[in-house]
C-alpha cells in the first residue's frame, strides 16, 4: 500500500540505525529486550488484530487495504523517535484504524484484541467531542510488538483499559503514542500480570490547553515474570494536567519496572503534574526499579512525584491482627488495599470489577 | 482474669516497663493513670501482642493461659480488645469491609460460623446508631481522614461489636467532646458485666466520673507507684503527679 | 526561619557589595609544567613532587588507561569540547611548597587567603579550625599541625603523605574510587598535584574541624586535587572544603577526587561550600567542575555524611556517594545546588546499600534562576543482602523565572523485600505571596529572595558547621542577586 511511504522509510532507517534495544540504552536499562528475544530476534511477522462487535457509530479501516480514507492518512504514523514503534511501522503492513466521529458518544465498549506473533499497528481517532471506552486485550504469543497511535480531538474523552495476562514465555511490547487537543481527556489503566518481558510504553502529548491525562496501573507478578511501564508525559502547552498512579506487587524472582518522565515545556505555565509509583516486594529475589523523572522548563508549575518500595506497613498489619484477622488474611487485605486506589481509577465499573477479580486470583498465588 | 507479674519490657535496647505487677478480676474495671511516657501505651501494646516489644522478664496470664505465647489475632478471638490511642489509618480498606472481616475472623477462630453480610450490616448499623457513627463513615476507608473524635468512636463501636472479655482502652477519652465522652462511657458501661473486665488508661479524672473504676493504678517510670480507689484520681487531679512521685521516692 | 536567623541573613546580604568577590587574581611568580598532557607531563608532576617510583607507576597506569576512555556524556550539561592538550596541568607559586612555618610563606599568599576570608595565621585563625590551603597545584600552608599531632591525627598535603606515610597512602589510594572509575577520576589519578590527606586513628575524636581551601589562581590551568580521609575504628572527623577562583573569560577545568573510608563505628562529616567562579551573566568563563567523591562505609555502624552547597562553577558534574558496606552503616547527603545565569549543574548522589540494616537519607534542594539548568540525579540501590535497608529521599526544586530548567532524575532499585525506600520530589516557583509579603514589609527584592531561598534550604544549611553556615547563607543570597525582576 502507499500509505505513509515516507514515514515508513524513516522508521525503517531509524530501526536499522538503532536495532533492538539492549540494556545499554538508557530507556531499556531495566528490561533486557535483546536477551529476552534471544536468537529469534524481532522477526518480521505481522501480528493479528480483532475487534469484537464493532459498536455502532465507530468506523473501522483495515490498514492492509488500499485507498485509506482521509482521516487515516491525516493521522497515521505521525510517530516519534521511539525505536520499537519505528520497528512496528517498518515491519508491519497490517493493522487497524478506528474512528469515532465528531460529537459521537459511544456507550458500548470497543473491544480490540491483539494476537499472534509479530508486529502490528493500530490507530484510534476520536474527533472533537467524541467519547469512547476502549478495552484492549492482549493475547499471548512468543513475541509481539504493537505500535498504537491515539489522537484525541478537542474535548474528546477516551477511557482505555488494558489487561496483560500472565505468561512465563511471552515477550510483549507495546508503544502507545497519544496526542491530546485542547480539553481532551485520556484516562488509561494498565493491569499487568507479567511475562518473560512485558513492556507498555506510553508517550502522551498534551498539546492543547486544559488537556488532561490520568494514568494508572497495577501489576502483580510471580515467578520470573517481568513487567515494565514506561511513560513519557509531555506538557507542551499551558494549563495541562496529568496524574499517574502505579502500584506493583512482585513475588518470587519477579521484576517490576516503572519509568516515568514528565516534561513541562518552556512556557507551559499552569501545568500540574503528579506522579506516584509504589512497589511491594514479597519474594526474596524480587526486584523493583522505579525511575520517576521530572524535566521542567517553566516556572509556574506544580509538579510532584513520589516513589516508594517496601513491605506491608507493620502498624496496619498489627491493627488488623489485633482485631482478630489472621495474618495471612490481613496481608491479603492490605495487598488489596495497596492496589485498590489504582484500580479505583478505572471509570467503567464492569472493567473495574474484572480487573479486581483478576488481581484477587493473582494475589492468591503470590501471597 | 488477667495476671501480670513483674513485667519487664524493652523496645530495642531501651527498657520501658520495669517490674509491673497487676491483677484484674472478672467484672472489675481498673484505671491506669500516669505521666506522659511512663509506659501506659507500651503495656497496652504488650497485652495486644504487638511486635517489637520484648518481654525480658515476668509473665502475663489471661484466664490461666500464657497470653504472650499467642499471636495478636488469637488474643482477639479469645476476647482481648485494645482500643488504641492512635488508631491506624488503612487506605483502600473500607470500614465496613474491615468490620465484617474482623468479626467473622474472630468467630471462625472460635469455631463459630460466619455471619452473612446482611447479618453483619444489621449488627453494625445498630451499634453505629447508638454511637453516632454515620453510614457515610462506614463506607470510607478505615480511619482515613477521620477526625480524632471519629476515630475514637469507631474504636468503641468495634468494642461494642466484638463484645470482648477484656477491653483495654488507651486514652479513648482524649480528643472527645463532652457528648462523645458520654456516649463512649455509656458504651463501656453497657458492656460492664460480671464476666468482663476492663482496663481504662486515661489522663483525666473526668472519664472516671462516668466509668467508675474499682481500682486506680498510677504508672510512672515503668512501674506501678501508687494504687487506690476512685478517690486517688481526685487527689491526682488536685495535686499532680509530682506530689505522688515524691511520696514514693 | 527564626527571626534571629532572618536578621542575620539580611545583615549578611547587606554586607556584601560585589557579585563575585573572589574574582581577583594574585600576581605571583609561578612554576608551571609545559602546556599539554602526555606521559612527560605526568613524569614532570611526579618529579616536582619528588615522588617514589610506585607513585609514578600508578600515575602512568592511570594515564594510559585514560587515553582509552571516553568523556561521559549522559549528564545534562552542554559544553564545548575540552581541549586537554591546551591547558597547564601544574602550576605552583615559586619557592613556596612545604614550609615549616607560616612565617616563611610568601606574604602575598597569606594576603590572598586573608582576602578570601581564610586567615592562615594561627593566632588569627578561627578557634578550632585547622586549615590546609591549596593554591593551584600545591598546598601552601597547613595550620594547627602540632595540636593535631598530639591527638595522633595526620592532616597534611597528600604530597607530604606520599613521602611520610607511604603504607597508609598505598593502602587507601584508589581503594574507594578505583583508577579506572570514570574518565575524570582517571585523569585525576594521572595528574593530581595536591590535596589533603587525613588519618584519624582508632578511637580519636578529631579535636577540631579540619578544612581545606582550594584556590585556582593561574590562568589556563586545571586543578586536580585528590583528598583522602580515613577514619579508623571509633573515630570522628568533620572536614570542610571551600573553593574559589578568579574571574576569567576562559573555562578552567577542575577534576577532583575525594575518597573517604570509615571503619567500624567511625564517622566522617564532609562539608563543601563550592564557589568556583561561575562565569559572567552571559555565560562567559567559569570553572568546569567534574568531581568524583565517594565514601566507603567499610565498617559496621560507620557513618558518612556529605553536605554540599554548590553555588559556583559554570558547570558542575558531581555525585558524592556512599557505599554502605558495613552492617548498620549510615550514609547521608544534604545538598543545595544553585544555578543562575548560564550555569549548569548536574549533581546528586548514589547510596549503595550492600550491608544489612544500612540507612541513608538524601535531602536535595535545587534552585534554578536566569537561564540555568539544574539537575538532581540520584541512585538508591538496595542489594539482595541489605536486609532492612532504609532510605528516605526528599528532592525539592525551586524555579525563579521562566527561562531556567529544574530536573529530577532519581533511580530507585530494590532487591530486598525487607528494605524500605521512600522518595518524594516537588517542583515549584518562588512563592509570589511570600515575596510580596517581604516587599510589603520593606525588604528589598534581592534580600527577600535570599531570605526565602535560605528558608527553602534550611534543612541543608543546618547540617553545616557554624563557620560555614554563615558563609553559605551569604552565598545563597549573592548567587541569586538580580534573578527576580
Ligand atoms: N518504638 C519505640 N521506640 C523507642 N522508644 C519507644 C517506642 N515506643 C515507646 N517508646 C518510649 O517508651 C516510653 C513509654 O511510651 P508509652 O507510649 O508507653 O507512654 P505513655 O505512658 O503511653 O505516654 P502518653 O501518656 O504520652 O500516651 C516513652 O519514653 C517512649 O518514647
Ligand atoms: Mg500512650
Amino acid at each position: 500500500m502507499t500509505l505513509a511511504v515516507a514515514r515508513r522509510a524513516e522508521a525503517t532507517a531509524l530501526f536499522a540505525a538503532q536495532g533492538v534495544p539492549t540494556r545499554r540504552v538508557e530507556d531499556w536499562k531495566y528490561s533486557d529486550l535483546k536477551s529476552a528475544l534471544g536468537e529469534a530476534g524481532i522477526g518480521a511477522q505481522v501480528a493479528q488484530w480483532h475487534v469484537t462487535d464493532l459498536p455502532a457509530g465507530v468506523e473501522q479501516f483495515d490498514l492492509s487495504q488500499a485507498n485509506p480514507p482521509g482521516w487515516v492518512i491525516d493521522n497515521f504514523a505521525r510517530g516519534t523517535g521511539n525505536v520499537m514503534s519505528a520497528a512496528s511501522l517498518a515491519l508491519s503492513v497490517g493493522g487497524v484504524a478506528l474512528r469515532v466521529p465528531k460529537g459521537a458518544a459511544i456507550a458500548d465498549l470497543l473491544k480490540l484484541d491483539f494476537t499472534g506473533p509479530g508486529h502490528v499497528r493500530a490507530l484510534l481517532v476520536l474527533e472533537a467531542g467524541a467519547s469512547l471506552t476502549l478495552v484492549e486485550g492482549v493475547g499471548l504469543s512468543e513475541f509481539r510488538n504493537v505500535g498504537f497511535e491515539i489522537a484525541l480531538g478537542e474535548g474528546a474523552a477516551l477511557d482505555h483499559v488494558r489487561v496483560s495476562p500472565a505468561d512465563a514465555d511471552a515477550v510483549l511490547v507495546e508503544e502507545a503514542h497519544v496526542r491530546l487537543a485542547a480539553g481532551a481527556q485520556y484516562r488509561a489503566h494498565f493491569a499487568s500480570f507479567g511475562s518473560r518481558l512485558s513492556r507498555m510504553e506510553l508517550e502522551i502529548a498534551l498539546e492543547g490547553a486544559k488537556a488532561q491525562a490520568h494514568l494508572s496501573g497495577v501489576s502483580v507478578l510471580d515467578g520470573k515474570r517481568h513487567s515494565d511501564v514506561t511513560t513519557r508525559m509531555i506538557h507542551a502547552v499551558e494549563d495541562t494536567l496529568s496524574t499517574q498512579l502505579f502500584k506493583h506487587v512482585a513475588g518470587g524472582n519477579a521484576k517490576a519496572v516503572y519509568q516515568g518522565k514528565v516534561t513541562v515545556a518552556k512556557g507551559a505555565n499552569g501545568s500540574d503534574s503528579n506522579q506516584s509509583a509504589k512497589a511491594l516486594l514479597l519474594g526474596e529475589a524480587a526486584e523493583a526499579d522505579l525511575k520517576p523523572e521530572l524535566e521542567i522548563f517553566a516556572d509556574d508549575v506544580k509538579c510532584a512525584h513520589g516513589a516508594a518500595v517496601g513491605d506491608l506497613d507493620a502498624d496496619s498489619l498489627f491493627y488488623l491482627r489485633a482485631r482478630g484477622i489472621p495474618e495471612a488474611e490481613a496481608r491479603g487485605l492490605l495487598l488489596h488495599a495497596f492496589l485498590e486506589d489504582a484500580v479505583a481509577q478505572i471509570a467503567n465499573m464492569d472493567q473495574r470489577e474484572l480487573v479486581r477479580t483478576e488481581l484477587l486470583t493473582a494475589l492468591k498465588v503470590i501471597a | 482474669m488477667l495476671e501480670i507479674k513483674n513485667l519487664h519490657v524493652s523496645v530495642g535496647d531501651k527498657p520501658i516497663l520495669k517490674g509491673l505487677t497487676l491483677s484484674i478480676q472478672p467484672g472489675q474495671v481498673h484505671a491506669i493513670m500516669g505521666p506522659n511516657g511512663s509506659g501506659k501505651s507500651t503495656l497496652s501494646y504488650v497485652l495486644a501482642g504487638r511486635a517489637g516489644y520484648d518481654i525480658t522478664e515476668g509473665s502475663i496470664t489471661y484466664n490461666g493461659e500464657d497470653l504472650t505465647a499467642l499471636p495478636p489475632e488469637e488474643r482477639a478471638a479469645k476476647g482481648v480488645f485494645l482500643a488504641m490511642q492512635y488508631p491506624v489509618e488503612i487506605p483502600g480498606v473500607t470500614t465496613m469491609t474491615f468490620l465484617k472481616t474482623a468479626l467473622n475472623s474472630q468467630r471462625r477462630t472460635r469455631g463459630e460460623s460466619d455471619l452473612d453480610a446482611i447479618g453483619v450490616l444489621k449488627l453494625v448499623r445498630a451499634k453505629a446508631k447508638t454511637l453516632n457513627v454515620s453510614e457515610e463513615m462506614l463506607k470510607r476507608a478505615l480511619n482515613v481522614g477521620f477526625s480524632g473524635g471519629e476515630k475514637k468512636r469507631l474504636e468503641i463501636l468495634q468494642m461494642a461489636l466484638f463484645e470482648p472479655r477484656l477491653a483495654i482502652l488507651d486514652e479513648t477519652d482524649s480528643g472527645l467532646d463532652i457528648d462523645a465522652l458520654k456516649l463512649v462511657a455509656e458504651g463501656v458501661n453497657l458492656l460492664r458485666s460480671p464476666e468482663r473486665a476492663m482496663l481504662v488508661i486515661t489522663h483525666y479524672q473526668r472519664l472516671l466520673d462516668y466509668i467508675v473504676p474499682d481500682r486506680i493504678h498510677v504508672l510512672a517510670k515503668g512501674r506501678i507507684v501508687a494504687e487506690g480507689g476512685k478517690e486517688l484520681a481526685l487527689e491526682l487531679e488536685a495535686k499532680g503527679y509530682e506530689h505522688i512521685l515524691k511520696d514514693v521516692a | 526561619m527564626s527571626s534571629v536567623a532572618q536578621q542575620e541573613t539580611k545583615k549578611q546580604v547587606a554586607d556584601i557589595g560585589e557579585k563575585y568577590k573572589y574574582g581577583f587574581v594574585t600576581d605571583i611568580e609561578m612554576d608551571m609544567a609545559p602546556r599539554g598532557l602526555s606521559e612527560d607531563t605526568v613524569r614532570f608532576i611526579s618529579a616536582k613532587k619528588g615522588e617514589p617510583e610506585w607513585m609514578l607507576e600508578w600515575r602512568l597506569g592511570a594515564f594510559r588507561r585514560w587515553l582509552t576512555m571516553k568523556e561521559p556524556k549522559w549528564a545534562r550539561v552542554h559544553y564545548p569540547d575540552i581541549d586537554y592538550q591546551n591547558a597547564y596541568y601544574y602550576a605552583a607559586p615559586k619557592n613556596t611548597p612545604l614550609k615549616q612555618s607560616l612565617d616563611e610563606v610568601d606574604p602575598k599568599l597569606l594576603e590572598t587567603y586573608k582576602k578570601l576570608g581564610i586567615p592562615l595565621h594561627e593566632q588569627m585563625a578561627l578557634a578550632g579550625v585547622a586549615v590546609d590551603a591549596v593554591f593551584d597545584s600545591v598546598s601552601v600552608a597547613t595550620t594547627f599541625k602540632g595540636k593535631l599531632n598530639e591527638a595522633g591525627v595526620i592532616f597534611c598535603p597528600i604530597s607530604e603523605a606520599i613521602r611520610d606515610y607511604p603504607e597508609l597512602v598505598q593502602k587507601y589510594l584508589g581503594s574507594v574510587v578505583p583508577v579506572t572509575d570514570n574518565f575524570f577520576a582517571t585523569l585525576n589519578a594521572a595528574v593530581f598535584s595536591d590535596g589533603t590527606f587525613v588519618y584519624v586513628p582508632k578511637g580519636v575524636r578529631c579535636p577540631m574541624e579540619l578544612s581545606t581551601y582550594f584556590r585556582i589562581n593561574a590562568s589556563e590551568t586545571g586543578q586536580f586535587e585528590r583528598t583522602i580521609i580515613i577514619a579508623d575504628e571509633g573515630s570522628y572527623v568533620s572536614y570542610l572544603e571551600g573553593c574559589t577562583a578568579p574571574k576569567r573569560d576562559e573555562n578552567q577545568l577542575h577534576a577532583a577526587v575525594v575518597e573517604l573510608v570509615a571503619l567500624d563505628n567511625a564517622e566522617i562529616k564532609y562539608s563543601t561550600v563550592q564557589n568556583w567562579y561561575p562565569g559572567d551573566e552571559n555565560g562567559l568563563g567559569g570553572i568546569f567542575n567534574f568531581v568524583t567523591k565517594r565514601g566507603d562505609c567499610r565498617g559496621v555502624k560507620s557513618k558518612i555524611s556529605w553536605t554540599q552547597v554548590e553555588t559556583g562553577a559554570a558547570l558542575t558534574w558531581k555525585y558524592p556517594s556512599c557505599i554502605l558496606r558495613g552492617e548498620g552503616s549510615v550514609g547521608e547527603f544534604y545538598s543545595i545546588a544553585i544555578a543562575n545565569n548560564y550555569q549548569q549543574a548536574d549533581t546528586g548522589t548514589k547510596m549503595i546499600h550492600l550491608g544489612a540494616n544500612t540507612k541513608s537519607r538524601i535531602i536535595s534542594k535545587g534552585i534554578s534562576a536566569g537561564k540555568a539548568q539544574n539537575t538532581y540525579r540520584g541512585l538508591v540501590s538496595v542489594y539482595g543482602k541489605a536486609k532492612n535497608a532504609r532510605n528516605y529521599t526528599q528532592c525539592d526544586s525551586l524555579l525563579i523565572g521562566g527561562e531556567c530548567g529544574a530536573h529530577t532524575v532519581p533511580y530507585i532499585e530494590s532487591r530486598n523485600p525487607t528494605a524500605r525506600i521512600e522518595h518524594e520530589a516537588t517542583t515549584s516557583k518562588i512563592a509570589e505571596d511570600q515575596l510580596f509579603y517581604c516587599l510589603a514589609r520593606g525588604i528589598p527584592q534581592d534580600e527577600a529572595v535570599s531570605l526565602i531561598v535560605n528558608g527553602f534550604c534550611r534543612e541543608v544549611l543546618q547540617q553545616l558547621p557554624m563557620e560555614f553556615a554563615v558563609e553559605a547563607q551569604k552565598l545563597v543570597g549573592i548567587s541569586l542577586e538580580g534573578s527576580v525582576g
